[in-house]
């Protein structure tokens, strides 16, 4: 008969439900398209490459719009780790794996047997998390690595001075993944149509907010990463013009204060969304 | 006299307008219990708040003498098999035992001994390291029973076990069940066919629009069942040779062939499935491969006994 005591502790629970979940994760269809998707600016990276090798490419200087710019490898890099990564690639892979944590195992009606295993929920709810960030960290860290090695040496970048930034660039994107998928997590947990909500807020409440004058920015993710992205943008009006539609308002805040946000944040919302799972009653075919 | 090992008291279940359970008040003695009721019936409502899958809406649920919703330490007494099909298609058998006694705090070596176990009670241990989305639908069903088994949990919570099995799958599963119970331990068991809780158990509770019509001693209900033909649909390699084999039965009373499979009705249920798996046993007719019972009998059963 069984040790009616005889449970693991939530760290271990977590673990276990993290070894089950990442194969079903990693071999979805779900990774297959975002890495499709990840692999978007390693091809943009590949061109570029091309042209760069052409004879009669001259670039490094040019014109917009009649005014000068410049740029270089390093440059194109920055602009890529922002505009691809951190505000489309980050908060889409969020949003896609976040919503379903549980949301697959409901559908695929496997919920049953995670639930009826004398673990806390909040513990399954956390092992499906860690491997939604080993899962996504293998989709997105690499792409990140190659457009580097593309793009960097471009224009007479230096891939030994950059280094130091593509480790920020990483960490950055790792924190991005945290907390996107701790709030997309709590927005499943929450929410029926969570994949909907999820999209709205990335794509219609960010991109305004984060423009706006006023408080409403500080309800965001992409406005804390924003004030941690280490890449000094291009010099140049028309660039400027560029740079402030893509990242609006210069944020005024402290490196430390933006961290401390995004840990809030990540705090705040994975305890939400495990309090949500442990309240909340999953009813198959509903 | 034993305390029972579920006690439900005025519980009801409702999911937005639709009543699951309806102030449903009832004691279940150890030993096997079976809950008898046609689909709708209430019957998976009452095992998923049984095995704290579900909240009350009404009402308070103990098992084993401790409240089950939101209580994960009482889940490691209980062995919960749904009625529904859903996998890790890419797992072995053998791997997704051990993970899931993993998460019930086995250690690794452990883990891997009563999986290995539960595979040969259910008889998979040949098919232990193929993947579950080769498994057929009588495997499939098996290897639920067996993760529901493989903790050694006091109490077993079976939700129609014996649906889409071949005959000796059913026979298997039913020798589990019983050997599970002459052990001394407790067995909760759904279907809505009369003729497989009979196999197992003479105590039913008898479940009809959310409420409970009857407990207790299964025979008088035999009786009534007894004058409702009993429908029965076999899945065979050989459908028309099986057909032929079966007019010969003086209990087939009806008999048709559709899609490949023979729906055939008889007034002796339970000699109509001994002399089934004996013929599927040998080579007479070929592979018998699904044997399912639609629920229209009971219906047929439970509108009579609604209406005395």
């Amino acid at each position: 008969m069984v040790d009616a005591n005889a449970r693991p502790a939530f760290g271990r629970a977590a673990l276990r439900v993290f070894d089950l979940g990442l194969g079903q994760m990693l071999w979805s269809r779900r990774t297959v398209f975002m890495a499709l998707i990840a692999g978007g600016p390693v091809l943009i990276a590949a061109l570029l490459r091309a042209l760069a090798s052409l004879p009669t490419f001259d670039a490094g200087a040019g014109q917009i719009g009649g005014r000068a710019v410049s740029l270089d490898g390093p440059d194109i890099f920055g602009l890529m780790i922002w505009t691809f990564y951190l505000r489309f690639t980050v908060p889409v892979l969020g949003v896609f794996y976040g919503t379903a944590l549980i949301a697959d195992e409901v559908e695929d009606r496997t919920i049953t047997y995670l639930f009826t295993r004398p673990v806390a929920r909040g513990a399954v709810l956390a092992g499906k998390y860690l491997a939604y960030l080993a899962c996504t960290a293998v989709v997105v860290l690499p792409s990140v690595t190659i457009v580097y090695f593309l793009v960097v040496p471009l224009l007479g970048g230096s891939i030994g001075r950059n280094f130091p930034a593509l480790l920020v660039d990483l960490g950055l994107i790792g924190a991005g993944l945290a907390v996107y998928g701790a709030v997309f997590a709590l927005v499943g947990a929450w929410f029926r149509r969570s994949l909907l909500t999820g999209l709205v807020f990335v794509f219609g409440w960010e991109p305004l907010v984060v423009v706006l004058p006023g408080y409403m920015k500080y309800l965001s993710v992409a406005y804390y990463l924003q004030g941690l992205a280490p890449h000094a943008m291009p010099q140049g009006d028309a660039l400027s013009v560029i740079q402030a539609l893509l990242t609006s308002v210069q944020t005024p805040l402290a490196t430390w204060v933006n961290l401390a946000a995004l840990a809030l944040i990540w705090t705040v919302a994975l305890a939400a969304a495990m309090r949500a799972v442990e309240r909340r009653e999953f009813v198959l075919g509903q | 006299m034993s305390p029972p090992v579920i006690a439900a008291h005025g519980v009801s279940k409702w999911y937005g307008q639709v009543i699951g359970l309806n102030n449903v008040t009832v004691s279940i003695p150890p030993g096997i219990s079976g809950l008898l009721g046609p689909n709708g019936a209430g019957k998976s409502t009452l095992l998923k708040l049984v095995s704290g899958q579900l909240k009350p809406s009404q009402g308070h649920v103990q098992v084993l003498g401790e409240p089950i919703w939101g209580n994960p330490k009482a889940y490691r007494r209980i062995g919960y098999c749904p009625d529904h099909d859903g996998f890790y298609e890419r797992m072995t058998g053998r791997d997704w035992l051990t993970a899931l006694l993993g998460l019930g705090g086995f250690d690794d070596d452990r883990a891997a001994r009563a999986a290995a176990r539960a595979l040969d009670t259910v008889g998979l241990t040949d098919a232990a390291d193929r993947k579950i989305g080769g498994y057929s639908k009588g495997m499939r069903q098996r290897i639920k029973l067996a993760q529901a088994i493989a903790h050694d949990p006091e109490l077993l919570v079976l939700d129609e076990p014996l649906a889409g099995l071949d005959p000796l799958g059913r026979r298997r599963v039913i020798d589990v069940i019983r050997a599970w119970g002459r052990e001394g331990r407790s067995v909760v068991v759904s279907s809505h066919v009369l003729h497989e809780i009979e196999l197992m158990t003479s105590n039913i509770l008898l479940l009809n629009n959310g409420r409970i019509l009857a407990e207790g001693n299964v025979h008088q209900i035999r009786d009534l069942i007894d004058e409702h033909p009993h429908t029965v649909r076999i899945t065979a390699d050989d459908p028309r040779r099986l057909a032929r084999r079966l007019l010969g039965y003086s209990h087939v009373i009806a008999m048709q062939l559709q899609d490949g499979a023979v729906i055939a009705q008889t007034n002796r249920p339970d000699v109509f499935y001994t002399e089934l798996t004996a013929l599927a046993a040998g080579d007479e007719v070929g592979a018998v491969r699904e044997v399912t019972s639609p629920d229209d009998n009971l219906h047929a059963v439970f509108s009579y006994l609604v209406n005395q």
